[in-house]
Formats: structure tokens, sequence, C-alpha cells
């Protein structure tokens, strides 16, 4: 209950349409009882008002009032529930809208120590899930239980004003079924829903799992066993649907028992107070059909909150992935480097589940303008220790310094002006080539942009395509190749105007000849700038001062 | 995609739903025989409590001796919630089998299309799609069929109580159906489309959303989070923009129908007030009575209410025919039929007059024959594209010539370029391949790819988790971990794909020595690479081009 409310607070600032569409479904809800209720009056009236003047009465009756009321509440009913509709969804989109960036604003206060993470394909299902999850919080979990509580009150006032007594018998009743459809039918189907999504996502693993690896389930004859597994899982998770199915099947059929019956009770009492002459016949009608239009309140009750655990998981993971470590470091110098000089001081560097250190008192000093190659086979922590130059991690001891200022302490925006860092994936987003050009310089002309495309040697390749600059490269980058690609995400650094340029395998995926030209091209660019260089295969980088070598934690010097 | 073709694959899935119904036909009877009677049970207790008031209002019948009509209403009730209860656990029933079924189905299916076809799919996407769409069809077995069957049968019934009753109000009730089914077909022709544009906006700006997050790093080393908030803050709020115009035409049509319901409801409960104040001298208006009044006021909702309830499903049935299509889609696709024939002890694979096309690329290998001798280290080379890999998918069985036969062993073991690990132990990801092998025979076959010392260093051993990404072990690492399973299988015939590509010159030299001990072992090992130390190790070189067998000379054959 608690996790949800960070949620409720983003609602809550909507107060003002929650509470307008809360009162368009309370509209609506009293509309059908009205409906019901007055119909039921004027058949009896009229029928009593007949029989009168059969006998000779000749009392008067006004036909047209409630007639007239009959149509009102039949045009209210469907006017307000259209109203109602229209206006709870755009409500219900607004809110997603609210909660995608609310998260998306969360995730990017992130250390970037946690966002490696973010790059599995499985967690990001899962966050547009549970952020799926939390988009009904408003139509399935706060608005229905609001609704029904307000109508019931209205309709057991309204009654006890005709009939005190029925007061006694309506409101409790009410008060009960309300009580039973939300916060204990949410308790009943709490461990139920709230494993629901784990399961789902183990079994969504091993569905990936014989997808991805069908070629050897086949070779070593063990599709058979993965699939007993996969049925195991399947097994689970539909035992899983099926209790919670029941269990909701047996609330609804409560919701029909106890308005029904409270029905008739009340149908029994109001004519026992009309034989006694303490309520016309009319009214007793009235009391017994109001109760009956109740019924569409409560309907929607048990479906929202049997489902209460899984919004509750959503919620939780929701807010741990965005509180998962610390936000990031507050600067605490205001200097600013004055030179490009890099130097790293005894740095040690070991991921929190790992027995040795990625980087073991590694001591290095560049000075401005000189370029160094760093290799190492795979595994070695080449990334990390270019993530740590670039002031994405910190070390766990020892000293970065960046003109004589501490990288980690360095304004990040003054950081991001002086070192431009190519990370080891190119990260394209869902745009047009030009706007992913423009995330590294938002001011850049067209020129420019066709300048760095040339650079890394695309300028031809963008020329022959339909639309250009303009063209759209798909979520990820999908719909362009892998190479071209990592030749996007080169091009995007040299719009920026950096002291330090680290580059993460550069040239991975890239046949030698485009290397060599993009290598020659480069050159210009990095004049007057320092740069370090991790690769495999330093070949193609051009100018090198230096090589070394990572190795088990230790920086090498390259003799050649 | 154009209407036209939409509308034929959608034709097609309503078949496909309408076999899978067969299967839960049990269950979907029960489902409708239990609303039917639910149905009918609600005409009985508005008869009883007409009768009910009539007796204690107009005749003046005193409550107590009413008392076993409110006794039967409470037992009408009962009934009625444990019927209601009935439908929905047997529709739930229903739903589930449905779905069990259709995984059942998609898995075989894929399985037996093999990895090659099935690499025309994004894995993750097709694990998604399986999963969801699956759980899209529930709607339509659990709630819109046995719907279907209450929407004509129950209107009908109260239809025939109240023409008996009055036949001028039936006649009310009458004149406002026949506009339903119009607005119904209407809503459901809108409700298709709806739901295909919903799906598609949906699954984009869910794209939008995951790429900005999965380049996050990237976005704020260029200083450029900020700003992408707004982009997603804006990119949600022009698809509330665009679905609100679908969603306003939608929620209208609905409401027209709500619109002739409330009407007829109205003119019906107008018409009895007037009849019974003597005001309608016209047809059956003056012998209605309080009870019959009553009573057909009672009713005139529930006519509508079947109705409206196949409305508000009716998106069940859009969402399960989108999933249908999609579903369908998979199933449609051809088999690979695997042709092959287990080869003699002496000559481990024979092809002969072999030859592969790939649909939309022509022929990409053969005819070409081709025998390796058992035991031979043979070496396939040739530029990319000449066909390398399909020669080994062939030989495996993942693609079906389309002329020519192939023979090989029974059993081998096979690795390509992207090692394939399990979430689990190393011991699970190594079991694969040797269901009972021992901790030995575990540990014996990492010393093979030089794995030990690795796992010596992990406090877990032959537990540590690998999770599905491999992550916490190198891209070297996973492959050797995959090629430990290799010496764990007894396949005699051994199938690899590049596997010394994207290595570093450690796992490389790794991966080379696993090879060599391989061949010592005596098994067939067929390998395409183009590196140059493989090839030095094999006795025999292949050489491909186009698809064309030009035969090398060999190391020492």
């Amino acid at each position: 209950m608690l996790e949800l409310r960070p949620y409720l607070r983003l609602l809550l600032r909507r107060r003002g349409r929650l509470l307008l569409g809360i009162g368009l479904m309370l509209v609506t809800v009293l509309a059908a009882v009205g409906l019901l209720a007055v119909s039921g009056w004027l058949i009896t009236a009229t029928a009593v008002t007949a029989a009168l003047w059969a006998a000779g009465n000749r009392v008067a009756f006004d036909v047209y009032v409630p007639g007239g009321a009959i149509r009102a509440f039949a045009l209210t009913r469907t006017v307000a529930r259209y109203f109602e509709r229209v206006y709870n969804h755009d409500t219900v989109l607004r809110l997603l809208a609210d909660l995608r960036s609310g998260v998306f604003a969360a995730l990017t206060r992130l250390d970037v120590l946690a966002q490696p993470r973010l790059r599995d394909g499985l967690l990001l299902n899962r966050l547009t899930a549970d952020i799926d999850a939390l988009d009904n919080l408003y139509l399935r979990l706060l608005a229905p239980p609001l609704v029904a509580l307000l109508a019931s009150l209205a309709v057991a006032l309204l009654l006890g004003w005709f009939l005190p007594a029925s007061l006694l018998l309506t409101l409790p009743t009410l008060l009960i079924l309300l009580l039973l459809t939300s916060l204990v039918c949410a308790r009943h189907g709490y461990a139920d829903s709230t494993r629901q999504m784990a399961l789902g996502e183990s079994l969504r693993l091993r569905l990936l799992e014989q997808f991805q690896g069908l070629a050897e389930l086949i070779a070593y004859g063990a599709l058979d066993r993965h699939r007993r597994w996969l049925v195991e899982e399947e097994t689970d998770l539909l035992a899983g649907q099926r209790r919670l199915g029941r269990r909701l099947a047996g609330y609804n059929a409560l919701v029909t028992l106890v308005i029904q019956t409270l029905s008739v009770a009340v149908l029994a009492l109001a004519l026992q107070a009309f034989q006694i002459g303490e309520l016309s016949a009319a009214l007793a009608v009235f009391m017994a059909l109001a109760v009956l239009g109740l019924g569409e309140a409560f309907a929607a009750l048990p479906a929202g909150f049997i489902h209460f655990g899984a919004t509750c998981a959503a919620a939780r993971r929701l807010t741990e992935q965005a509180n998962r470590s610390e936000p990031q470091a507050v600067p605490t110098t205001t200097r600013l480097p004055r030179t490009a000089q890099l130097h790293a001081e005894s740095l040690y560097f070991r991921y929190p589940a790992a027995e040795t250190p990625v980087l073991d008192r590694v001591t290095l000093t560049l000075e401005p303008g000189q370029r160094l190659a760093i290799s190492g086979r795979s595994g070695s922590g080449k990334s990390t220790f270019a993530d740590l130059l670039a002031g994405l991690r910190r070390p766990d001891s020892g000293e970065l310094l960046f003109g004589g200022c501490r990288v980690d302490q360095l304004p990040p925006d003054a950081r991001r002006a002086r070192i431009a860092y190519l990370t080891q994936r190119s990260d394209l987003f869902a745009a047009s080539i030009a706007d992913n050009l423009r995330i590294a310089s938002s001011a850049a002309d067209r020129d420019e942009l066709w300048q760095a495309l040339h650079c890394v040697d695309l300028a031809d390749w963008a020329t022959r395509l339909p639309d250009g600059l303009d063209t759209w490269i798909g979520e990820a980058g999908h719909r362009i190749s892998g190479g071209q690609g990592r030749r996007l995400a080169l091009a995007r650094l040299l719009l920026r105007d950096p002291w330090l340029v680290i580059l993460d395998e550069p040239f991975a995926g890239l046949d030698r000849a485009t290397i060599n030209t993009i290598g020659e091209r480069l050159d210009g660019w990095l004049q007057q700038r320092s740069c370090i260089v991790f690769c495999h295969d330093t070949r193609g980088v051009p100018g090198l001062d230096r090589v070394m070598q990572l190795a088990a934690g230790r920086l090498h010097e390259n003799r050649p | 995609m154009t209407d036209t073709s939409g509308a034929a694959v959608t034709d097609s899935a309503r078949v496909w739903l309408h076999d899978k119904a067969r299967a839960v036909r049990g269950w979907l009877l029960i489902a409708t025989l239990a609303g039917l009677a639910g149905g009918w049970l609600i005409i009985a207790q508005a008869g009883v409590i007409a009768s009910i008031v009539a007796a204690a209002i107009s005749a003046g019948v005193n409550l107590d001796e009413l008392l076993p009509w409110f006794a039967g209403l409470g037992g009408i009730i009962a009934l009625r919630a444990a019927l209601q209860w009935l439908q929905e656990t047997a529709g739930l029933e229903a739903g589930l089998r449905v779905r069990r079924q259709t995984r059942a189905e998609l898995l075989e299916h894929s399985a037996r299309l093999g990895p090659v076809r099935l690499s025309a799919y994004h894995s993750a996407e097709l694990a998604g799609q399986l999963l969801e769409h699956s759980e899209a069809l529930h709607g339509y077995f659990a709630r819109f069929m046995p719907q279907m069957v209450l929407a004509a049968a129950i209107p009908l019934s109260i239809l025939l109580v109240v023409a008996r009753l009055d036949w001028l109000a039936a006649v009310f009730l009458l004149a406002s159906a026949p506009l339903i089914p119009l607005f119904m077909s209407l809503i459901g022709m809108g409700a298709e489309r709806l739901n295909r544009r919903q799906f598609e906006t949906l699954a984009r700006l869910a794209g939008t959303f995951l790429d900005r997050v999965r380049g996050l790093a990237t976005l704020q080393l260029f200083g450029h989070a900020e700003r992408s908030i707004d982009e997603v803050a804006r990119a949600a709020d022009d698809y509330r923009r665009r679905s609100m115009r679908t969603l306003r035409v939608a929620f209208l049509s609905s409401a027209v129908l709500e619109f002739f319901a409330a009407v007829a409801i109205a003119t019906v409960a107008i018409y009895i007030g007037f009849a019974l104040l003597g005001f309608i001298e016209f047809g059956p208006a003056p012998q209605l009575t309080l009870f019959s009044g009553l009573f057909i006021l009672l009713l005139a909702p529930e006519f509508f209410q079947p109705l409206r309830n196949l409305a508000q499903h009716y998106h069940d049935r859009a969402a399960a025919l989108a999933a249908g299509d999609i579903l369908l889609d998979l199933l449609r696709q051809p088999a690979a039929a695997t042709p092959i024939t287990t080869s003699n002890a002496h000559t481990a694979v024979r092809l002969t007059g072999v030859s592969v096309s790939h649909p939309g690329r022509g022929r990409v290998l053969g005819p070409l024959s081709l025998d390796i001798a058992a035991g031979q280290f043979v070496v396939i080379d040739g530029p990319s594209g000449a066909g390398k890999s399909t020669l080994l998918q062939l030989v495996a069985g993942f693609v079906s010539p389309d002329d020519g036969h192939c023979h090989r062993p029974d059993s081998f073991a096979w690795l390509d370029q992207r090692p394939f690990l399990l979430h689990g132990s190393v011991a699970d990801n190594l079991r694969l391949a040797a269901a009972t092998a021992t901790d030995d025979a575990l540990y014996a076959a990492l010393r093979e790819v030089g794995l030990t010392d690795w796992l010596e260093r992990q406090p877990r051993g032959l537990a540590t988790p690998i999770d599905e990404r491999g992550s916490g072990i190198s891209g070297g690492q996973a492959q050797r971990l995959a090629l430990a399973r290799v010496f764990l299988s007894a396949a005699p015939l051994v199938l690899l794909d590049e596997p010394s590509a994207h290595l570093d010159a450690h796992s490389e030299a790794h991966v080379l020595r696993s090879l060599q001990a391989l061949a010592a072992q005596g098994r067939t090992l067929l390998v395409a690479s183009h590196h140059a130390a493989v090839h030095e190790l094999a006795d025999r070189r292949i050489q491909l081009d186009a698809g064309q067998l030009i035969e090398g000379h060999g190391g020492h054959a």
C-alpha cells in the first residue's frame, strides 16, 4: 500500500481533473438509479391512482413531472456516460504521460553506475509493463471505490429520509460490501497477483532460451527437457491465474447476491411501512428499485482490487529501479581545469561481486596533445577504465585529475564540454540522422552535420538516401547497419570541441579500408586535443605517441 | 498492408479461433447454459417481485402471508449468484485451456521451424508475442463467445414474456432492437480498427521510451538528458491527442446504443403509467395492471443488458483477432523438413547433389557433392555470403535441400558465433549437453577449454549463476563455456560456425587448443572459418565461392 504513495502523489497533481471525472461517474450511476426508481414510482403511483379513480375518488395526478424526470434521467445517463468515458480516458492518457516522463526524469538523475543494467531488454520490458500497471491506478483502484461510497451514501440517505429505519439496513450493508469488494478482495488476491509478474518473467526467459538456443538444444537432444521446464513454469502461472479468476468470480457473484438481497429486504421493509400507513406505495417501490440500480456502482470493484498485489509490486519495482543507486554526486568544486593534462594516481576499482579488481593501482599521465592507445584482451576492463576516465564511474581509491581538478567533482557541464567519450556501444535513437547527430550539439547547422559525416566516410551514403539527413534510422538504429551506426556515433563526437577525446573500440565492425579512410580524416580533428583510444587492434589510429596494455588490472607500457 | 489483405488475414484468424473453440466446447457450453439459466432466473425474479408488490399494494395482502414468496425470491437470488459464478469460472477454464494449448502449438511449431527460419524473428520480441498474444486470446473465449449466444437468447426470451403481458410494450422494445445490430456492427468495426491502431501506437510509444532509457548514458554524456525528458513527455502527449480522436468516435457510437436503450426504457415506463391511468384506450393498454406493468418495467433494462455486455466484450474479440493474425503468421511458416539419413562408420558426412535456395535470394548453395571421412578436421573457407553457414545448417538439418541427399551421424554438436547460455548455473549450462554428467566430468570439460582458472576464482564454483545475457563473464569466456559442452557430448560430428570470430588473442588460443583436442578424440570437425590459425590445424580445406565447391588442399590429409 505504502509503495503506491509516490504514484498517488503524482496522480493528485491533477486533482481537479480526477474530481471532475469522479463527479461524472457519480452522475452516471445516480442517473441509472433515478431512471429505474422513478419509473417504478410512476407505475405504482398510476396504478394506485387508477384504483382510487375506479373507486370514485377524483384525486389529482400529475403525470408530466415524473414523466419529464424519467426522460431527463434517461438523457443524463447517456450524456454523462459519454462525457465520463471521454474525459476519464483523456485523464488516464495524461497520467500515462506524467508517469512516463516522471520515471524517465528519475532515471536521468541516477548515477551512471546503475545504468549499464538499463540496457537489458528484459528489464526494459518490465519497466514498461510496470508503468502500464500503474497507468490504470485511477480508473481501476481510486475512482470506483470512491464512486461506490458516494453513491451508496446518497442512496442510503435518500431512502433514510423517506423511511429512517431503512438507514440501519442499507448503510451498514453497503459499507460492508464496499469493504469486501475492495480491501478484503485485494488481500485475498494479494499473494497470487504479486507472484504473477515473477512467473510471467521466468516463463518469458525460458521462451527466450528456447528461441535463442534452438540450434544447440536440438543438437544436444535437450529440446524435450527444456520444454518440460517451460511447461512446469507455465502450469504454475496458469494455476495462479485460475485461483485469481475463481476468486474474482466469487466476488462478482457476491455483489449480485448482496445487492439483490438488499433490494428485496428494503422492499419488505418498505411494504411493511406502507401497510401501517407510514409510506406511500409508490415510494416503497421506488426504494427497492433504487437499491437495485446501485449494483452498477459495485460491479467493477472486484476486478480492479483482485490484482491489487500486482499493482503494488509494479510500484515497488519502479521505485526501486529509480532509487537503485545514490543520485549523482553534486560537484564540490567550482575550480575549472586550465590544461588538458590527465593524471591518474593509483586507481583501484573492483566490481562489488567480483573477486579480483579491474584496475589495481593504475598510474598514468597523459600530457596535453598526446595520443595514447590502450589495448587488452576482452574482459580485461578496458571499458570500465574508459568509464572511469570519463567520470562515469568513481574509483574505489586513487585519484583522477584533469587539469589539476578531480574529474568526479567537476560540474557535469564543464566535464562534458572538455571530455568527449565514445562508449563501446553506439547508442542510437529512434529519430532522424540529423536529430541523432544534434544530440551532441543542438545548434549544429547542416553544413557541420555533413562535415562530420564526411569525416566518418558516411557522407556519400547519406547523399544517396532519398531523405538525406532526415532519414529515420529506426529504434536503436536498427534500420542501418552496425558499422554505419558505429560511424554515426563517432560523427556525433566530432560536433563537439573537447580537450580530451576517449574512444572505446571506435572502429569495431569496420573493414580495413574504411578504418584507414576515417583514421586519416580524424587526424586533423584530433590535432590540439589529447586522445585515449581503447582497442584490440591499434592499427588505423593515426599518430599514436604511446601504446599501453591493460592486463590483470595493471597497465604496462608496450615496448616496440 | 492494404485493407483487403488485412481483411483476408482477419478472416483466417476468425476460422482459426473457431477451431480453437472446438477444443473447449464443453466449457463454453457450460458457460453459455449457466448464463442462459441466469437470464431466465432474472425473468422469474422480476415476476415474483411484481407479484409481491401487486399483492401487497393492490390486493392489500398482509406481508406475513407473502413470506413463501420472499423465500422463493431469496432462493432465486442465491441461484442466480451461483450461476453467475459458474458462468465466469467455466469461461475462465475455456480461456486458460485455449491459451495453454495455443502456446504448446506455437512452441512445437517454432521448434519445427528450426533455428534458421526462426532467426528471421527477433527472439525477445517473439517471446513477448508468444506470451502476450496468447494472453490476448483469453477474453474472446472466456467472455465474448458465451455472450454472443446470450445476447441473442436472453433479449428474445424477455421479448416473448413481455409480448404475452402486453404486446404494445414489446413493440416499443422491439422498435429499438433493429437499430442495435446496426450499431453493434458500427461499434465492432470501429473497435477492431481502434484496437489495431492502439496496439501499434502504444508499441511505438513504448519504443521511443525504451530507446531513450537504453541510451541514457549517451544522452547524459552530451548533456541532452534534460531535453529528453520533454521528448518523452511530448511523445506521450501526442499519443494521447491521437488516440482521443479515435476514442471519441468509438464512445459516441456506444453512447448512441445506450441512448436508444435509455429512451426505450423511459418510453415503456411512461406508456405503462399512462395506460394504468386509463389514458390509452388502444390495444392491450386497458388490461395492464400493477403486476404486469411492474414486471415489464423490471424486464426492460434486462432486455438491453446482454447487448451492452456484448458491446463491452467486443474489444476482447478485436484483441483476439489481432493476436490471431500475428500468431497465424508464425504458424503458417513452413517447417524445415529434414530428410537426413544416417551415415556409415567410414564416411561421417555425405552430400550428394544437394542445393539450397532461400526465398528472395535464390540458390545460395550447390548443387554440390561432398564426402567427409570420419575423424577428419575440415575447414570451410570462402568470402562472406559464399554459403559457408548454409552448408553447416544443411548438415545439421536446419535447412532442407531442394535437391539431393544428406547423410550424417545421428547426433552432432553445434556452436555458432553467438554462444547460447541458459539462465542458470555453470553446471546447468554444461549439463544441457549431457544431463547425467558428474561434477568431475564437468570440471574435465572446463579444463579442456581453459576455464578452470576462472572457475576457481568463483566462490560458488559450478553453481555460479550465469544470467541469460552471460553478464559477469566476457564474450570469450561465454564462447568457451559453450565449447565445453561439445566435450561433454559424445557426438561424433562437431559443427562450428566461426568459433573464433570476435575473440581476443587469449580466448582464441584456448579455442584453437580445444579444437585440436576434439580432433584428437577422433571426432569429425566441420568448421566454417577464415582464420589462418584454424586453417593450419585442419586436415582438409574446402573452399566455397558463390555456393560452389572449390576443393582446396588440406594441411596433411
